[in-house]
C-alpha cells in the first residue's frame, strides 16, 4: 500500500501536450476521483502512473519509490480499463487469473486467489464463462476482479462505468465504493462524469486542458470551486455565469444587483448562480423574466429563462405551475453568488460558509 | 421499386466477377474433367478412353516421382513458409524509425514477377559466381550443389519458395495489427513476459487468420513450384527431381501433347490438394472452439 506523488510531471505528444505541469499527491489508501473533460489530461494521468507511457518532465513516486523510469511490470500498479480490455479467448476465470499464473502463482493457489477477487467483485457465478457471453456489467465486473486478484500498490480506473446504462452505473458505483473500503488501497479513479467524481471519491482533483485546476473534497469542489471552469464543469445544470460590473458599490449582473461582501479589484468580472439558487421571487421586488423552457424532472423543475440579453437556468419546486412565455420574478441570494476575474476566471468571491 | 433498382445494380457490380469466374475457373474446370476422359492432341479428333488416363498415371513412375516430390515440397515449404510470414509481421508490426522500409522489403519479392524471380535466383544459386555458395564459401560451410544434386535441388525450389510470403505477411501483419493495444497493455501490467504473451494471447487471437492462411497456403504450395522448376531446375536434375505436379501437367500437355493425360493429372492434383486442405479442417475443427472471439 502506498500513496502516489506527482511533481511537475509533463507529457507532450509530439507538439501537444497532454499534462502541463502536474503537481498531485494522492494520499495513501484514499479514493481519489480525476474529473475533466475529454482530452483533460486525465486518462494520461493514469497512463503515466502506469508506466505505459513515458513523461516528458517531472517524476512520479509510489509511496517512496521513484517509478519515473520503471517499466510498467516492476510498479506493481493494476489497471481497469474503459473497455474493460478482457482478453475473449479466455473464461472470466482465466482471465482473472491471468497475471498470476504469467507470475508463476502456483495453480492451488492461484485458483484460491481468483475464487476471492471473483467473489469481491461479484462474479463467482461468472467464472466458466467466456467475455462474449457476458453483458457490460459483467465483464466490468470481471475486469475488476482481474484487477483485484493481485495485491498492488495502487488501483488505477479508467472510466470503467461509462459503457454501462445508468441504473446500473449508480449501482455499480455504490458497490465500487464499498469494495474501495473493504481493499483499502488507494484507487485513481479518472471520469467525465461530474455526479460520478462528486459521489464517489473522498477527493476530487479536477483537470482541464493538462493543468490541475483544484483538488479538495467534493463538498469543497462544488462549494468552493476555485475558477469558474470548476464551477460550471461541477454541478448538473451548469451554474449560470453571467458578465457583470461594479459601479456604486453594487455588483450588477444581467437582471440582479449585489452588494458584494468584499470589494473586488478592478476589472472586467462575472457572476455565477448556481440554478438552485436562483428562485422565484414572491413579490414584484424580484427581476423580471421571461419563461422559454419548462423541464419537469418529477422533484425538481427546471426553467430556462431569459432577462434582457441574459439566459439563465433556475432549479425550482416541482409545484410552480409555469407555462413558456410567463414572466416571473427572479431573485438570487447575495450569500450564494460567486464573483469570477472574467479574464483568468479565477474565483474572487466565493459561498460564504 | 427500390430492390429491384439495388438488386439490379448488384447484378452489375458482380457480372465482372461473375464472368470471370465463369470463363476463368468454371468452365475450364468443367472442360478438365470432360478432356481427362479422352485422348486429344489438338491435331486429331478427340477419343473417349473413360478412365484409362487415370490407370495409366497409376503405373506411370514419373508422375509417382511427381505426386511424391509435390507432397515433400509441400510438407517442408507451408511449415517454414507460414511461421516466416508470422515472424516477420510480428518484427515489423510496431512502429519505430525505418519500419515502412523493412515491410516494404518483406513484402517486395512477392511482387516481382516470377519469371524474373526465377532467374534472379539461377544466378543466386550458380555454383561458380553464385553470391550465395561465395558467401557459404567464406564463411567455411558446404557448397551445395544447387542445380546439379537432387536433394541440394529440392531444397532450392523450396528456398526459393520462402521469400515468396508477402501476401501471408501482410494479412498477419494487418491482423496483428488489429488486436486491442490494451490487452497488451493489461498483459505488460501483469508481467507477462514475452514468450507467455506470444503463446497465451498473440497466439491464440491470430489463429482464426492463420488457420486460413495454413489452408490457403497448402492449396497454393501445388502450385508454387511451377516457374522455379520450369527455369531453375528444369524438372533435373534427374532423375525427375525437382519434377513436381504441375511440371508434369505442363510437359504432358504442352510439350507432348497429351492433353487428355494431362488433365486427369490436373484432377488428381486438385484431388490430392482437397483431400489434405479436408484432413487439416478436420484436425483444427476439434480445438477451434478454444479460439472462437
Amino acid at each position: 500500500m502506498a500513496g502516489l506523488t506527482f511533481a511537475g510531471v509533463q507529457k507532450k505528444y509530439g507538439e501537444i501536450a497532454a499534462l502541463r505541469g502536474l503537481d498531485l499527491e494522492v494520499r495513501d489508501g484514499e479514493l481519489l476521483t480525476l474529473l475533466g473533460p475529454s482530452g483533460s489530461g486525465k486518462s494520461t494521468v493514469l497512463r503515466v502512473t502506469a508506466g505505459l507511457e513515458d513523461v516528458t518532465a517531472g517524476t512520479v513516486h509510489i509511496g517512496s519509490r521513484d517509478v519515473t523510469n520503471v517499466a510498467p511490470a516492476k510498479r506493481n500498479v493494476s489497471m481497469v480499463f474503459q473497455h474493460y480490455a478482457l482478453f475473449p479467448h479466455l473464461s472470466s476465470r482465466e482471465n482473472i487469473g491471468f497475471g498470476l499464473r504469467a507470475r508463476g502463482v502456483p495453480r492451488a493457489e492461484a485458483a484460491r486467489l481468483v475464487g476471492e477477487a471473483a467473489a469481491l467483485a461479484g462474479c463467482a457465478t461468472l467464472l466458466d464463462r467466456k467475455p462474449y457471453e457476458l453483458s457490460g456489467g459483467e465483464r466490468q465486473r470481471v475486469a475488476l476482479a482481474r484487477a483485484l486478484a493481485r495485491r498492488p500498490d495502487v488501483y488505477l480506473l479508467d472510466e470503467p462505468l461509462s459503457n454501462l446504462d445508468a441504473q446500473l452505473r449508480v449501482e455499480t458505483r455504490a458497490e465500487l465504493k464499498l469494495l474501495h473500503r473493504r481493499v483499502g488501497t488507494t484507487m485513481v479513479y479518472v471520469t467525465h462524469d461530474q455526479l460520478e467524481a462528486l459521489t464517489l471519491g473522498s477527493r476530487v482533483a479536477v483537470l482541464h486542458e493538462g493543468l490541475l485546476q483544484q483538488v479538495g473534497t467534493p463538498e469543497e469542489i462544488y462549494a468552493e470551486p476555485a475558477n469558474r471552469f470548476v464551477a460550471r464543469f461541477v454541478g448538473s445544470p451548469a451554474m449560470n455565469v453571467l458578465p457583470a460590473t461594479l459601479d456604486d458599490g453594487r455588483l450588477r449582473a444581467g437582471p440582479f444587483d449585489f452588494e458584494p461582501r468584499v470589494l473586488a479589484p478592478t476589472g472586467a468580472l462575472e457572476v455565477g448562480l448556481r440554478p438552485e439558487h436562483v428562485q422565484l421571487a414572491s413579490d414584484e421586488t424580484g427581476a423580471p423574466a421571461r419563461v422559454e423552457v419548462v423541464e419537469s424532472a418529477g422533484n425538481e423543475t427546471l426553467i430556462h429563462v431569459t432577462a434582457g440579453d441574459e439566459t439563465l437556468v433556475a432549479r425550482i419546486a416541482p409545484d410552480a405551475r409555469l407555462g413558456v412565455g410567463d414572466v416571473v420574478r427572479l431573485m438570487a441570494s447575495p450569500r450564494h453568488v460567486y464573483v469570477f476575474d472574467a479574464e483568468t476566471g479565477a474565483t474572487l468571491q466565493g459561498l460564504e460558509r | 421499386m427500390m430492390r429491384d433498382r439495388e438488386s439490379r445494380h448488384l447484378a452489375l457490380m458482380l457480372a465482372p466477377y461473375l464472368f470471370g469466374i465463369a470463363a476463368l475457373i468454371a468452365a475450364p474446370g468443367v472442360i478438365t474433367f470432360a478432356l481427362s476422359l479422352y485422348e486429344y492432341d489438338l491435331i486429331r479428333s478427340p477419343r473417349f478412353l473413360g478412365l484409362d488416363n487415370f490407370r495409366e498415371l497409376v503405373n506411370d513412375e514419373v508422375f509417382r516421382i511427381s505426386l511424391r516430390n509435390s507432397l515433400m515440397f509441400m510438407a517442408f515449404a507451408v511449415p517454414m513458409r507460414l511461421p516466416g510470414a508470422l515472424a516477420l509481421a510480428l518484427l515489423v508490426h510496431r512502429r519505430y524509425r525505418g519500419v515502412g522500409s523493412y515491410r516494404t522489403a518483406a513484402y517486395l519479392p512477392s511482387v516481382v514477377p516470377d519469371v524474373a524471380y526465377a532467374l534472379l535466383w539461377l544466378w543466386i544459386f550458380n555454383p561458380l559466381y553464385g553470391p550465395l555458395n561465395l558467401v557459404l564459401q567464406e564463411l567455411g560451410g558446404p557448397r551445395p550443389q544447387w542445380l546439379t544434386d537432387p536433394l541440394h535441388a529440392q531444397w532450392a525450389i523450396i528456398i526459393m519458395s520462402l521469400f515468396l510470403i508477402g501476401e501471408g505477411f501482410l494479412v498477419a501483419l494487418a491482423t496483428r495489427r488489429s488486436l486491442p493495444r490494451e490487452l497488451y497493455e493489461i498483459a505488460e501490467l501483469e508481467t507477462a513476459r514475452p514468450l507467455y504473451v506470444f503463446g497465451r494471447v498473440t497466439l491464440p487471437l491470430m489463429a482464426p487468420t492463420l488457420l486460413l492462411l495454413l489452408f490457403r497456403d497448402t492449396i497454393f504450395s501445388f502450385q508454387a513450384t511451377f516457374v522455379p522448376a520450369l527455369i531453375v531446375t528444369e524438372g533435373g536434375p534427374p532423375p525427375y527431381a525437382t519434377t513436381y505436379l504441375p511440371l508434369f501437367v505442363y510437359q504432358n500437355a504442352f510439350e507432348y501433347l497429351r492433353y487428355g493425360y494431362a488433365a486427369a493429372a490436373t484432377l488428381v492434383m486438385f484431388g490430392v490438394t482437397a483431400a489434405i486442405v479436408f484432413v487439416q479442417y478436420r484436425i483444427v475443427r476439434r480445438w477451434r472452439h478454444a479460439f472462437v472471439v
